[in-house]
């Protein structure tokens, strides 16, 4: 399996062309089933797999953390809230009006190896991080191997 | 008071650059999606860069051409394995002739929650002026 295996200290350009084409390589073939809520539902997520857990990226910019809702339970995450734009001062007018604004809600179904009741979650430069452990029965465990 | 409307937010795909000049750092590029209003004394800019730190942001304006340019961090990913992706990530850029005269040196950005915001205030003879109207 491919592991995201770089160093951004010192190939920053080429960290990024791998990152780049590992994630394009996973939107086709993503290695797990989202259901129903899955491409095109807002914000748009990517999943990774680590030792410790599963680790869920939603790119959305411009939120007030007051109106971002994180929820766990069993093994699905709910991302909700909502971006509100309101620009002070009387404007004139404007040239151009692409950003999101509105509610959102989704939820993800991670599989069964996974406890989205022990999640945490994180904002920070317009991503919302939430990290998911592995359930107890799903960790590595070390087999001894013993002698007759 | 009316109640306001809120809408749902629907995902729109990232939009990649084609390429206006060919970069010289290898990689996707993408146009962030931005608002541009305007004020009085002002234009004022936001865009969306989700997963740009604020050292990693270059505004320029040259020539009557605003460009931004943003780099998007990639340490967060090292040592993991991707199972689902739905976006890619990339630099942004975008580049705007302004037909507002702004004044160069003042112009203040801030990067705040992936969101850069631009205050591009106009040099003075491009502002509008209140003409009193006297009567004899």
């Amino acid at each position: 399996m491919a592991l995201l295996r770089f160093d951004a200290e010192t190939d920053p350009f080429g960290a990024l062309l791998g990152l780049q084409d590992e994630l394009q390589r996973f939107m086709r073939n993503p290695t797990f089933a989202m259901g129903p809520s899955g491409f095109g539902a807002y914000p748009p997520v990517n999943i990774f797999d680590s030792p410790e857990g599963a680790l869920i990226v939603a790119e959305i910019p411009g939120l007030d953390t007051a109106k971002l809702s994180v929820a766990g339970a069993g093994r699905t995450v709910t991302i909700s809230g909502e971006r509100e734009f309101e620009p002070d001062g009387d404007g004139r007018g404007y040239h151009r009006r692409e950003l999101n604004e509105g509610k959102f809600s989704r939820s993800i179904q991670l599989p069964e190896d996974y406890e989205a009741g022990k999640a945490e979650a994180r904002y920070e430069a317009g991503l919302l991080v939430v990290r998911v452990p592995r359930a107890e029965h799903a960790k590595p465990r070390q087999i001894t191997v013993q002698t007759a | 008071m009316a109640e306001k409307e809120t809408r749902e937010i629907a995902t729109k795909e990232k939009q990649q650059l084609a390429q206006p000049q060919e970069q010289t750092r290898p990689g996707r590029y993408y146009v962030p999606d931005v608002n541009i209003y305007e004020f009085d004394d002002s234009l004022k800019l936001w865009a969306d860069m989700p997963g740009v730190k604020e050292k990693d942001v270059n505004v320029t304006l040259k020539d009557g051409v605003l460009t931004i340019v943003g780099q998007v961090a990639t340490d967060m990913y090292a040592g993991l394995r991707p199972v689902y992706t739905e976006y890619n990530v990339g630099n942004y850029y975008r580049e705007f002739s302004l037909n507002e005269d702004i004044d160069e040196s003042k112009i203040r950005a801030a990067l705040r929650n992936g969101v850069l915001e631009l205050d591009l205030p106009k040099k003075e003879k491009a502002r509008p002026r209140q003409i009193e109207v006297r009567s004899a």
